[in-house]
């Protein structure tokens, strides 16, 4: 799967940089994990993914860190 | 996760930093409470709205923006659940305060401002420059508790911003500022029907952001929570520590919490506000290298947030107020193991960041004050202005997200 690191970007670019790497994926890719070190976007990305039909599963991976795999669903 | 130990206890090193944390917070008060001044009274109270800040992850900035970039209501839930909390408050103080309205006394403290096109300009301003800067002065104050480098930059780029507004004020103040009426909804409509004037507003925006809501076809999904505790004692206590300190608190109940200190700050002192305190730093300094403005006409005699001459010394009331912010949030996300420096990766960020700073900060020296002054603290204060305010910021806020969503 493609990684996309965007730690150490604040609201609102950690899910706009998202929204556009998941519009760039092509069919075949199953998904995209998405890393993160802000909080907040652990509320904004997951709706977004929904509506581009992709699940999500966040994961801590160190203090503060995250990890958001998004997978497409189907 | 590394570990340390305390007093033979093996714990989270992110958990003894908010144990060290806090003792200082608490050794501060220990410090403060005798000089008097209140200086003790606004650092605790600074404290508890940078816990809940950070705790509930509130952000003007975003309950504005995400209406337009995401169609997104979630954040302006949370502001709306704070402005009905505190109404009702307010007005129980003001109401004590003149019970007669209609005899043109405005309550002292209360943020009725003047009403002009300074108020316009300064909302819309304030607006845009929030959403560029990614927070707006609470939220960027809250970040810097939580090591965001940017935030730090963005409160840089307010000061700056506040010591443009200093040298213009006069000009601001012939122009608009000092003919602007002060427009207090009682005065006109008496006290009750101005506090149900202001929850049917409430209202209306609630449902009409439920209605944006529901035509963006984007289901509200609640936060995984933590799995279910079981029976055991100390791993119901776990849970419930975890929900507390380590989970975001859902946002209307941080809504409320910041509602509920407006209030009782206001009961004891005066509404939560801070500009004017962020423009006595910088002018009080200018003044200090005698290169100050000089006078502010018909400043000192506005409530609220506007711009503060800075020749009282050093320590005030208020001082403490933003520094218990900084410390509260620091604190709260010590305990959450969210505390980290960090810095952008993109140096274009920061000076996206201190742009966004400058902009905010003239917007809130001539709008007198920011989303909290001349917003949160302003409606329930029953002024006109606090509306008028409202719409620009969301204009504001609207051309932000168009650039920055290009």
């Amino acid at each position: 799967m493609q990684r996309l690191d965007v730690r150490g970007e604040i609201c609102p670019y950690p899910m706009l940089r998202t929204v556009q790497a998941l519009r760039k994926l092509t069919p075949r890719d199953e998904g995209l994990v998405v890393v993160t070190d802000h909080a907040p976007c652990l509320e904004t990305i997951p709706p977004q993914a929904t509506r581009l039909g992709f699940s999500t599963t966040i994961t801590e991976t160190g203090t503060p860190e995250w990890t958001l795999t998004l997978v497409r669903e189907r | 996760m590394r570990h340390v130990m305390v007093l033979g206890y093996q714990v989270p090193r992110h958990t003894a930093l908010g144990i060290i944390a806090s003792l200082g917070a608490i050794a501060a008060l220990v410090v403060l409470a005798p000089l008097g001044g209140d200086f003790a009274r606004f650092w605790v109270f600074g404290l508890a709205f940078g816990i809940v800040l950070q705790r509930s992850r509130f952000c003007f900035t975003s309950a504005f923006r995400d209406l337009f970039l995401l169609q997104d209501g979630r954040g302006m839930r949370g502001v709306l659940a704070g402005l009905a909390i505190a109404t009702p408050g307010f007005a129980i103080v003001m109401s004590n305060q003149i019970p007669n309205p209609t005899l043109g006394m405005l309550p002292p403290d209360a943020n009725i401002l003047p009403l002009g096109i300074h108020t316009v300009v300064g909302g819309v301003i304030f607006g845009l420059g929030m959403v560029l800067a990614g927070g707006c002065a609470s939220g960027s104050i809250s970040r810097m508790g939580e090591g965001y480098v940017a935030s730090w930059v963005a409160l840089g780029g307010m000061l700056i911003g506040l010591l443009g507004v200093a040298y213009t004020w006069n000009w601001w103040w012939d122009i608009s500022i000092g003919r602007g009426a002060r427009i207090w909804l009682p005065a006109y409509i008496g006290h009750g029907a101005s506090i149900a004037v202001t929850f049917a507003a409430l209202a209306g925006m609630y449902l009409a952001t439920v209605w944006w809501e529901s035509r963006s076809g984007l289901a509200p999904q609640p936060p995984a929570l933590p799995a279910a505790p079981g029976v055991d004692m100390a791993a119901r206590l776990r849970h419930v520590a975890q929900l507390v300190f380590v989970r975001g608190w859902p946002i209307a109940i941080g809504g409320a919490a910041l509602g509920l200190l407006n209030v009782l700050l206001y009961a004891g002192a005066h509404p939560w506000g801070f500009t004017g305190e962020l423009s006595r730093w910088v002018i009080g300094a200018a003044n200090a290298l005698q290169i100050g403005p000089g006078t502010l006409t018909g400043a000192d005699e506005l409530p609220g947030c506007a711009l503060e001459l800075g020749d009282g010394g050093v320590l005030h009331h208020m001082l403490f107020l933003v520094l218990g912010m900084i410390g509260g949030s620091f604190i709260a996300a010590a305990f959450a193991g969210e505390f980290r420096i960090r810095v952008p990766r993109q140096p274009a960020r920061q000076l996206q960041a201190l742009g966004g700073g400058i902009a905010m900060g003239y917007g809130a020296g001539i709008g007198l004050g920011c989303t909290i002054g001349a917003f949160f603290s302003a409606i329930p204060s029953l002024g006109l202005n606090g509306w008028v305010f409202a719409g620009c910021l969301a204009c504001g806020a609207w051309l932000g997200s168009r650039i920055i969503a290009r």
